[in-house]
This record gives structure tokens, C-alpha cells and sequence, in this order.
């Protein structure tokens, strides 16, 4: 009973969806006052019935109602309470469901949040949110049921959850993606809006700003937590593995983060107008392409659900109504759009723009990447993969100048900047991180030629230089007690991102540089030596988990001077009901190094296979994450963007 | 000249749609066999049934044959033996087994025993049929690596030359066999 009322709901939020995709759009063009005011009801209403079936759906996952398909092929009455609710979203079904329920909350939230903005606007917005939202209910409807039932014949017990999304990680991962993803879609309602109206000002930029710092605030905080997870579930120590689907989501990233900083240029000075414009269509665009190509099955990938042609060509229909769409309506409305400010080649909007044309080629070496085999092997070429080298490869090039600029970047000026000025603190700025790059080298490792040199003095290059920057800034405001208070959020956000990005640069060249691993064979009492720690498997026995069974092994750890450090405890689990073992590595975490041991297979004669790594730093790309994620919610947090707009309102027609 | 700039991303979205829909009909797992156009590689193993009887990729030319790699273990393997010797006693198919020994678990006291691995095949081969002219063993699995084998069953065309003309990942049935292999097998078999 209750699944079907879920499927009824959903049924319900379609034709939400659906009136809300036609009356306040109809409106906005007749100037029906009335029809654009129904815009944000029907958003609340189709969030309140997406919910609805989201409920209904983790009902079914909780009770174990295994007459549910999609409850009976991803979950069992042994997974705790927990993973069961976590289990709606680990299939393709139930993920695409929590997706279109994400993006209506979008909707509604936009809704609520749409105040300042005048009416035709937040028609215009919401009525091309509800048409988005019409193809993934429907999608899901249709095309991905995740309310149908087993009936009659059902299984008395489930074949369980994928043992790889058994893990706290997990649970949120999928949620904050999603929110990234489906967030760029405001974006794109907003460019789409903007289009539709034909005018593009900086009340629009200001508008579209803070929702798509939301947006890429979350997709930071996903692709951040799906690397740790790779990272802690996967056993080997990885944490980025170029796969199809993390490039997928990768790109959306690059191009939102080249969106947010395009969008700053926009607001503040009136240019870049088409260039943003196409950013915000780019960002939700990828998030698309990256749902396709996870739900078609056109790659492989670990990511993938099981393909289905008939579910890529609805998607693949979708994809050309949305982007094709929008795209047709921005060659047809944006030639016409000119900018008048004008600028230096030395200046604010010129490294802003050196910004874009980086973190877009970067997109270009990703999408390459990712389809250039799928495009030569439909050329009847052959089948070929392009891997990590590949992509380090290009990376690495792209990320020296691109570093280089972003400690360039702040200091200079709107319109024009005269260089003399900024010889002095860029100098000074140089050695400072000369000096601190050397010393932690020093410090933790030999001093030696190599990416790890290169990465630190990049990341301190950029650190030194954001910090220093605010420091100057707040002198400007007099004393610098009073510039805190007085230097806007936004600045203080963009300074933590970009220290953010900093950590990551040495946390990624230092790992990659440093870190050090080892296969070894163990019996009880035997020790293995690795960078100058001492591991000693004291005891391996036997698991007797709720839903596995398997071996932990108990390993202590001491400096090879004999200072004890740590116990590690490391599983590996064999998950019954899947067949499935999973490794669960034993991490000691500290920020200057991860001390990790995973369990591997039993070897004859009471022995077992371990795998031991010591990897300096690699907290620090995490971290770098995080402070990224933090400097996005700090510049959310500025003032401006609530602020509300008074004039300009009734122009837009 | 400006107007059309803008419509440069419209472009390069239709143009990448067009690979994503070819794509959607192609299977992402399908690989080209590197081995395709190359000799059989180098090996010397001994028959399954008759272990004096060694194996070499100079014995096998003479005539076009369907290599195909299998094991009992494997449950499509067994299933198509049935339509295999179909095509051998109706086609004349020359089909030679290249049997794949799983590797043995010493954790849980296996040991491989090749009298006993006889036995089960022959009472297999009973039951679903024997298309196979004689099979190789390849008890340390090395041939099968050679020729890019990724599991089983999987087959080869190899010509009278002893040349790799196809290579055909997964099973055999009437389907695969009239659209795929029968026209490169006759092409090379110089058989109607």
C-alpha cells in the first residue's frame, strides 16, 4: 500500500511539474500577474509530493518490504537500520528518485529565497525549473519505477546492499553530489531566465550568485567525500582515480568554479556577460552529460548502473532538449549583448579571464579524456584507454601557471593596474615561500629536486600571497582591528578557497612524491619496517558481523626507536549474502602522514598478505576540500546577497 | 562572423550527441583483439586426454580451426557445447578445446589431479556433447594469457596458416555464429 502511494505521489509531483513548467512561463509572456504568482505554491507542492515518494520509498527499505523490487535486489533484514535507509539511494532507481527530490527542494528553495527578485523573474526561473523537473520525474516514472513490486512470487529475503556503499561515507556522499549537481540547474534557470528577458546586468550576476556558491559548496564537499571514501573503502591507498564518473563529476566542478569567479567579473564590472552566461548553461550542462553517462552505460566505470538503452535514449532525448535548447536560445539571444566597461591588459578582469581560460582548457583535457575513447572506437577506430598518466600529465603543466596567476590574481586591480606598485610585495611574497617551502622541506623530507619542491613552493606561493593580501587589505580600512569588521565575507571566503586550494597543491605533490608502501607476508610476531615505522601483526582472528563475517588483524606501531605510536585495527570483510570480500584499511591519520594497513588474502602456513603504506601529507588534499567548501559557505554568508533589490523590477518584459 | 561564434557550442553539442547515441547501441566492454592478423603465439602443451601427445602451434596448421577456451567450471561453457557439436557433425567445423585449469586454492587443500579432471570432462562432454576434435591443456594458463584470453568461453578462428583471424569474447549460439563467425570461418576454412 504505501509504495503505491509513493508511486502516487510521484505521480502527483509530475503534474506539478508540469503546471508549473507551463502557467507562470505562459504568464511571464502575457503579463498575467496571477499565473506568475502561482510559480512558488506549485514549487512547494511538487517538493512536498517528491518528498512524499522519497518517504514512501525509504518505508519500504526500513521495513524490509521485499515485495518492492528495488527493496528485495539492494538491501536485506540483516543490514543495520541505518544502511537500509542508505540503501535507497545505492541503486539506480532509488538514486534517481533522492535526485529528483533534491531538485525539486531546489525549486521549492528557490522559491522561498526569490523575494528580491522581481516577479516575472521568479516566474521565469521557476517555470524553467519545473520544466527540468517534468523530464526526471518522468524519467523516473517511467522509465526507472523504483515502486515496483515483485508480485506475486517475492523473496523472503533481499540479496543485500552492495557491500562497497556499506560505509558511513556513503550515507552522504550521493546527497551532497546530488545537491552539487542538481544546485547548478538554479544556475542554469537563472541564465535561462536572464536569456528569455534579454537583458544581463549586475542584479542578475548578484542574484545567480550566492545559489551557485550553494551549488558548488556541495559538489566540493561530494567529490571530497567520495575521494576519502575511494581512499579508506578500496584498500589501496588511492584517492583519485580518473574513472569515467569522477571525471564526471569533475568537470561540472571546473566549469562551476570558472562560473563562480566569472560571475564575480560580471557583477562587479558589467562584462563577461555572454561568457557567463554560457558558464551557468556549461555547469548544469555537464552535470547532465556526467547523469547520462553513469546511467546509460556508454562507459565503464564502478560508478555504473547496469545499462539500459531504452533509459540512455530517454536521457539522451532529455540532454538534447535541455542543453540543445538552451544553447540554440543563447546563440539566437546572446550576439546581440555587447559590454561597454572597458579595461587594461594589467588588471582584475584580465586575470579573471586567464582564470577561466585555465579551469576551461582543464575541462577540455577532462571531457577528452573521458570520450575520447568512446568517440574513437564509434569512428571504428578501435578500442583505446586513456589513464592517469594522461591526465597527471596534463594536469600537472596546467596547474603551474594557473597557480602562478591565482597568487597574482587578488592583488590586482578592477580596470587597471600599474606594476611598480606590486613588485615590491610579490617579491617578498616570492621568498617568504621560498623560505617555507625549503623549510618543510627540510623539515619533513630531504631537501631535493622534484614535484614535491615544486608543489610546495606553488601552494606557498598561493597561501603566502592570499594571506598577505587580506593583511594589506585590512591595513587599508585604517587600523586592522577595524578592517576585520569591516572587509566583506565574500573577500574572506575567496582568501580561505584559495588557501584551500593551496593545502590541496602540496597535499597532492607531496603524496604523490613520498609516499611509500610495501606487500609484505606476515606471520603472528613478525615486524616489517617502512619510513621509519616499525608495524608488528600481534594477532589475526575471526569477524562475526551482523550481515559478514571475515578476518581483523591487530597491528601495533612504534617509531623504529622504539616509541610506541599506534594500534591499528584492519578487517577484511566477506560480505555473505553478496559473495563479495571488502577491505576495511586500519588509518592512523595525522596531517604531516597517514600510517594505513589493509588485510589481504590468507597465505599458507598461518601466514597472511599485508599492505602497508605511509603517506605524508595526504590529509591535506581533504583538507584543502574542506577549506574550499568553507570559504564558499563564508562568501554565501555575505550580506550583499540578501540585500533586497528595489529598482529594476518591473523593466524585465 | 560574430553571430556564427555564438553558435559554436550549439555545434559541438550536436556533434558529441552523435557519438553518445552510436554509443549507446555498442557494447563499452568490446575489445579488439590485438591478437587478430598475428600467429598463434609460441607454446608447446601436452593433450588433455592423451598427456604424451604434445601440442605445438606447427601441429595445428593444416586446416582453419575454431579455438575455443573453456573449462568445466565454467556453466556457458557447457551450455554451448550442444550448438558446437551441432557445427561439427553437420558443418564439419574443425573445433579444438584450449582447456583453462582454474588455479588451485592449496588454503583449502586443492591439488590439481589431472586423472580426475579427465574423468569429469569425459562424463561432461557425455552429457552435452564433444565438439572438440582433441583439447589442449594449458595447466599453467600461459597460452590463454598470450592470447588476451579475459575469461571464458571466448573463441578464435585460427587459419590453416595457424594465423588469429577472430576472436569472439563469450558464447557461441546460432546468432553469433551466422552474423559473426560463419562468414570469416567459411572466408578462411574455404568451406561453402
Amino acid at each position: 500500500m504505501i509504495p503505491e502511494l509513493g508511486q502516487l505521489a510521484l505521480t502527483f509531483a509530475l503534474a506539478f511539474s508540469i503546471i508549473l513548467a507551463i502557467v507562470p512561463l505562459m504568464g511571464s509572456f502575457t503579463a498575467n500577474e496571477r499565473a506568475l504568482l502561482v510559480a512558488k505554491p506549485l514549487a512547494m507542492g511538487m517538493f512536498v509530493f517528491t518528498l512524499l515518494a522519497f518517504c514512501a520509498l525509504s518505508w519500504a527499505f526500513y521495513h524490509d518490504d521485499f515485495t518492492v523490487l528495488n527493496v528485495a535486489n539492494n538491501s536485506s533484514s540483516v543490514l543495520p537500520w541505518y544502511f537500509k535507509l542508505t540503501a535507497v539511494w545505492g541503486s539506480h532507481e532509488g538514486s534517481m528518485l533522492m535526485w529528483v527530490m533534491i531538485l525539486a527542494a531546489w525549486t521549492a528553495l528557490v522559491g522561498q529565497y526569490s523575494k528580491g527578485l522581481p516577479l516575472l523573474m521568479q516566474g521565469r526561473i521557476l517555470g524553467v525549473m519545473g520544466l527540468i523537473n517534468i523530464g526526471f520525474i518522468a524519467f523516473s516514472l517511467f522509465m526507472s519505477n523504483p515502486f515496483e513490486r515483485t508480485l506475486p512470487f517475492f523473496p523472503v529475503e533481499g540479496s543485500d546492499l552492495n557491500p562497497l556503499l556499506q560505509d558511513y561515507g556513503m550515507i552522504i556522499h550521493p546527497p551532497l553530489l546530488y545537491m552539487g549537481y542538481v544546485g547548478f540547474a538554479v544556475s542554469f534557470a537563472f541564465a535561462i531566465a536572464a536569456l528569455i528577458g534579454g537583458k544581463f546586468d549586475s542584479t542578475w550576476a548578484r542574484w545567480a550568485r550566492p545559489w551557485t556558491l550553494a551549488a558548488w559548496l556541495f559538489l566540493t564537499l561530494g567529490i571530497m567525500l567520495g575521494s576519502w571514501w575511494a581512499y579508506k573503502e578500496l584498500g589501496w591507498g588511492g584517492w583519485w582515480f580518473w574513472d569515467p564518473v569522477e571525471n564526471a563529476s569533475f568537470m561540472p566542478w571546473l566549469v562551476g568554479t570558472a562560473l563562480i569567479h566569472s560571475l564575480a567579473v560580471t557583477e562587479k564590472r558589467g562584462t563577461f556577460k555572454s561568457w557567463t552566461v554560457l558558464l551557468a548553461l556549461g555547469a548544469f550542462s555537464l552535470s547532465l552529460l556526467g547523469a547520462f553517462l553513469v546511467r546509460s552505460g556508454v562507459l565503464v566505470s564502478v560508478h555504473s548502473f547496469a545499462a539500459d538503452p531504452e533509459r540512455g535514449v530517454f536521457l539522451l532525448i532529455f540532454l538534447l532538449i535541455v542543453i540543445g535548447g538552451s544553447l540554440l536560445l543563447y546563440a539566437s539571444r546572446m550576439h546581440s549583448v555587447r559590454s561597454q566597461a572597458r579595461y587594461e591588459i594589467f588588471s582584475r578582469e584580465v586575470m579573471l579571464w586567464g582564470n577561466n581560460v585555465f579551469l576551461l582548457t582543464a575541462t577540455l583535457v577532462v571531457l577528452l579524456g573521458t570520450l575520447f575513447p568512446l568517440v574513437h572506437k564509434e569512428l571504428g577506430l578501435g578500442s583505446i584507454s586513456i589513464g592517469e598518466p594522461f591526465f597527471n600529465q596534463m594536469f600537472y603543466y596546467l596547474n603551474i601557471p594557473f597557480a602562478l596567476l591565482l597568487g597574482l590574481g587578488p592583488w590586482v586591480r578592477w580596470k587597471q593596474q600599474k606594476a611598480a606598485p606590486l613588485l615590491k610585495p610579490m617579491a617578498l611574497i616570492a621568498v617568504f615561500s621560498l623560505i617555507l617551502a625549503l623549510g618543510t622541506m627540510a623539515a619533513t623530507q630531504t631537501v631535493a629536486a622534484n614535484l614535491a619542491l615544486l608543489g610546495l613552493l606553488l601552494g606557498a606561493w598561493v597561501g603566502v600571497s592570499a594571506i598577505m593580501e587580506v593583511y594589506q587589505r585590512l591595513q587599508q580600512f585604517g587600523s586592522i582591528t577595524q578592517g576585520v569588521a569591516k572587509l566583506q565575507a565574500s573577500h574572506y571566503g575567496m582568501t580561505i578557497a584559495h588557501i584551500g586550494f593551496a593545502v590541496m597543491i602540496v597535499g597532492i605533490a607531496m603524496t604523490l612524491t613520498y609516499s611509500e608502501e610495501r606487500d609484505v607476508r606476515m606471520e603472528i610476531g613478525d615486524r616489517v619496517v617502512l619510513a621509519g615505522y616499525e608495524f608488528e601483526l600481534q594477532d589475526v582472528y575471526k569477524l562475526n558481523g551482523p550481515n559478514y563475517g571475515g578476518e581483523a588483524a591487530e597491528i601495533d606501531v612504534r617509531r623504529v626507536d622504539g616509541r610506541y605510536v599506534t594500534h591499528l585495527h584492519a578487517e577484511k570483510r566477506e560480505y555473505t549474502i553478496q559473495r563479495m570480500v571488502m577491505t576495511e584499511a586500519a588509518i592512523h591519520a595525522r596531517l604531516s602522514r597517514d600510517l594505513y594497513v589493509s588485510l589481504g588474502e590468507a597465505l599458507p602456513g598461518n601466514a597472511w598478505a599485508i599492505r602497508v603504506y605511509v603517506k605524508p601529507f595526504v590529509r591535506w588534499i581533504w583538507l584543502g576540500g574542506l577549506l574550499m567548501s568553507l570559504g564558499a559557505l563564508i562568501a554565501l554568508l555575505d550580506k550583499r546577497y540578501r540585500r533586497k533589490t528595489t529598482t529594476g523590477g518591473a523593466a524585465y518584459a | 562572423m560574430r553571430k556564427t561564434l555564438f553558435y559554436v557550442p550549439l555545434v559541438l553539442f550536436l556533434g558529441l550527441s552523435l557519438f553518445l547515441l552510436s554509443g549507446l547501441f555498442s557494447d563499452p566492454r568490446e575489445r579488439d583483439a590485438v591478437m587478430v592478423g598475428k600467429p598463434l603465439p609460441a607454446f608447446s602443451l601436452p593433450d588433455l586426454m592423451n598427456p604424451e601427445q604434445v601440442w605445438s602451434p606447427e601441429t595445428l596448421k593444416g586446416e582453419a580451426f575454431l579455438l575455443n577456451v573453456w573449462g568445466i567450471w565454467c556453466p556457458t561453457c557447457n551450455a554451448e557445447l550442444g550448438y558446437m557439436s551441432q557445427l561439427r557433425n553437420e558443418q564439419g567445423v574443425r573445433i579444438i578445446g584450449l582447456y583453462y585449469v582454474l588455479p588451485e586454492d592449496p588454503m583449502f587443500g586443492e591439488v590439481f589431479d589431472l586423472a580426475k579432471l579427465q574423468v569429469d570432462v569425459q562424463s561432461r562432454l557425455q552429457a552435452f556433447g564433444d565438439p572438440y576434435q582433441f583439447n589442449i591443456l594449458d595447466r599453467q594458463r600461459r597460452l590463454s594469457m598470450d592470447l588476451g584470453v579475459s575469461g571464458a568461453p571466448e573463441h578464435f578462428i585460427v587459419d590453416a596458416k595457424g594465423i588469429v583471424r577472430a576472436h569472439h569474447i563469450g558464447d557461441i549460439n546460432p546468432q553469433v555464429w551466422r552474423a559473426k563467425l560463419a562468414p570469416i570461418y567459411q572466408q578462411w576454412a574455404g568451406k561453402p
